[in-house]
């Protein structure tokens, strides 16, 4: 719509541009808001451990070191905790594709018998939950407690993202698939060949959610991990983090000890951790933003 | 295009729906069949992970022991019904209403103070002409939504520390400094500027689509009236998105029995529960951390309740006022 407006572009009084001035300033200023922590966040990581205790860092590294990321990648539950959260991220994102196209397919349907049925089926998981102790006491005996299987198998079908997906497939020309099936295409080959290819960016968008969702997931490993080799890295991070706090979740204020060591190593270690997890993030995602915002806006549209 | 498709298979449903012998009803079944298959593997999942666990909330009316049987699962028949004995304990714990209170308070001041700032934010985004500057505003903002809670947490720790730069610029002003993480004077505000901070810039992306949907032709009308810009958005823009604003806003309302446990699992701490203990870290700490089986389950049921009933409420306003459907 602003393209279409730019026709008048020339003809801007002076009070229109004031406004323009303005309006563009005061975001621009959110924005710098939106990225100012992470820019203090990563000066922290990058000084020196003296200037961090003493408060001097700003916006901009003091004694520039990088002894800091050197640290962090000597740490041996650094790398296990990524490799968890890299398998992870990689198994369930697939997974959750594939499980996902598959289901939100035949629901898109109109023509499907007993369509309705089975759409309240999935959204009624999202009404109506039997709760954390339920969960975990299934979780416990189907025997996924302390292993990967539950930080990747159960996040596999995201309802909401399935039904995204749903209304995006609902768009497409069915004439299209009905020539495929009139060349013989079953539907699994007409969702493969025809409907996905057409669906990008809505695969894209959900593909992103998705592979944030389990890279970001701490809860679960939170409810679910006790074992160090199985600790995703946002879990790792967790520990980290809490453990700064002058008193621990249970209420127990902490020894001085404690204390003084979460205080000594960590401040600027911390951050390089924290700069560490958000690296993928930061790669992957302005890439994928061209595509998420056109397969958000055909999904939701509908709502 | 899509739109005359879309009426025409409308028609037909309904030419269908009056013709509904058994003979298309059979031939629909036949046709459906193999796409049933596509759908088991989706099933199996919401009957594994989320039916299962329903069935499981038979628990908060039984005394659970989890080595009562075999393995957790059968131990559930085998511990002894006790009725509603959980339920009224629950009423007598200061802690879980306390948990109740501050889910609501929470919930109350993100909806009343952070609903609209998304709307006025996509407001002025869109007022943004060179599509250069919108690009890169818009990348900005979305950018905290992708970033996990555990990080944000880290982040407002971080500014808003006893050591934080926020602190540093309250003592240069000749204020005292103020442990925002520890006092329950401070402590929802944390919170709910911080769920600002992440989640402002995506709520955008909605009513973004939703002016992309507006009539160019409104705007030209209303500029040969000479309108300005400020005319134009409150007649023009606002009204082509209202509909999408009510409906997010019953969303919101739907939502509202989870105050962010993701979120407030990292920043609370035993000092602030007062102001920022919820249902969901209630049930965490004291369910699942105390292993009080029963007593969380009965907690999530009671939380399930309500959302349940809000959902539908809420879902229920939407057909009468917006026409639309949450499902």
């Amino acid at each position: 719509m602003a393209n279409k407006r730019k026709g008048a572009a020339f003809g801007l009084t002076a009070g229109e541009r004031v406004f323009e001035f303005v309006n563009t300033f005061i975001l621009i200023v959110i924005g710098l808001m939106m990225l100012l922590p992470f820019l203090q966040m990563a000066s922290k990581s990058f000084s020196g451990e003296t200037a961090v205790l003493t408060g001097n860092v700003w916006f901009w590294p003091v004694d520039f070191q990088t002894g800091t990321y050197k640290y962090v990648l000597r740490e041996s539950q650094f790398w296990s905790s990524l490799k968890v959260s890299v398998i992870v991220t990689i198994l369930g994102t697939a997974g959750a594709m594939i499980i996902t196209c598959l289901t939100a397919y035949p629901l898109s349907k109109t023509w499907l018998y007993g369509r309705k049925f089975f759409v309240f089926l999935f959204v009624f998981c999202m009404l109506f939950s039997g709760g954390m102790v339920p969960s975990y006491i299934l979780m416990k005996a189907i025997g996924f407690v302390n292993t990967m299987k539950v930080l990747i198998i159960p996040g596999m079908l995201g309802i909401y993202n399935m039904i995204l997906l749903k209304n995006f497939f609902e768009e497409i020309p069915e004439a299209l698939e009905e020539s495929a099936q009139l060349d013989g295409a079953g539907s699994l080959r007409t969702l493969i060949s025809i409907v996905l290819p057409m669906s990008l960016p809505a695969i894209a968008t959900i593909g992103l959610f998705y592979a944030v969702g389990y890279w970001d997931n701490y809860m679960t490993g939170l409810i679910y991990i006790q074992k160090p080799e199985y600790k995703p890295l946002q879990l790792y991070l967790y520990e980290l983090v809490v453990e700064t706090q002058h008193v621990d979740n249970a209420g127990n204020p902490k020894t001085m000890e404690a204390l003084e060591d979460a205080a000594l190593n960590t401040e600027s270690i911390r951050s390089a951790t924290i700069m560490l997890t958000c690296v993928p993030i930061m790669c992957v995602y302005p890439f994928l933003q061209k595509y998420f915002v056109k397969g958000l806006r055909v999904g939701s549209v509908k709502g | 295009m899509t739109v005359e498709r879309r009426t025409m298979t409308l028609k037909e449903a309904k030419l269908s729906a009056k013709r509904s012998d058994r003979r298309q009803a059979r031939y629909r079944l036949r046709r459906s069949l193999p796409l049933y298959v596509l759908l088991i593997p989706g099933l199996l999942m919401i009957l594994v992970f989320h039916y299962l666990p329903m069935y499981g909330v038979v628990i908060g009316f039984k005394d659970y022991n989890i080595f009562a049987g075999a393995n957790p699962i059968d131990a559930i028949s085998v511990s002894p019904w006790v009725g509603l004995k959980f339920w009224n304990k629950l009423w007598i714990q200061s802690k879980f209403k306390q948990a109740i209170t501050n889910t609501f308070i929470i919930s109350a001041m993100k909806v009343v103070i952070g609903f609209p700032i998304p709307v006025i934010l996509a407001l002025m985004i869109n007022e943004v002409r060179r599509t250069g500057t919108k690009r890169v505003l818009q990348t900005v903002m979305y950018l905290p939504h992708f970033i996990s809670w555990v990080v944000v947490g880290a982040l407002f720790m971080n500014l808003l520390g006893t050591s934080g730069i926020v602190n540093k610029i309250i003592v240069s002003m000749g204020g005292t400094t103020q442990k925002f993480f520890m006092d329950n004077k401070w402590f929802r505000w944390v919170l709910l500027l911080s769920s600002i901070w992440k989640e402002s810039g995506w709520g955008t992306i909605v009513y973004l689509a939703a002016i992309t949907g507006i009539d160019p032709a409104l705007y030209e009308a209303a500029r040969i009236d000479r309108a300005n810009r400020f005319q134009q958005i409150w007649y023009v823009t606002l009204p082509g998105i209202a509909g999408t604003v009510v409906m997010m806003l019953i969303l919101r309302l739907g939502g509202i029995m989870d105050a962010g446990f993701a979120q407030i699992q990292v920043m609370y701490n035993s000092t602030v529960y007062k102001s920022g203990d919820i249902i969901g870290t209630y049930v965490f700490r004291e369910g699942l951390g105390k292993m009080n089986w029963s007593q969380g389950t009965i907690v999530g049921l009671f939380n399930s309740l309500i959302n349940l009933i809000l959902m539908f409420g809420g879902n229920y306003l939407s057909r009468r006022w917006t026409e639309k459907s949450i499902w």
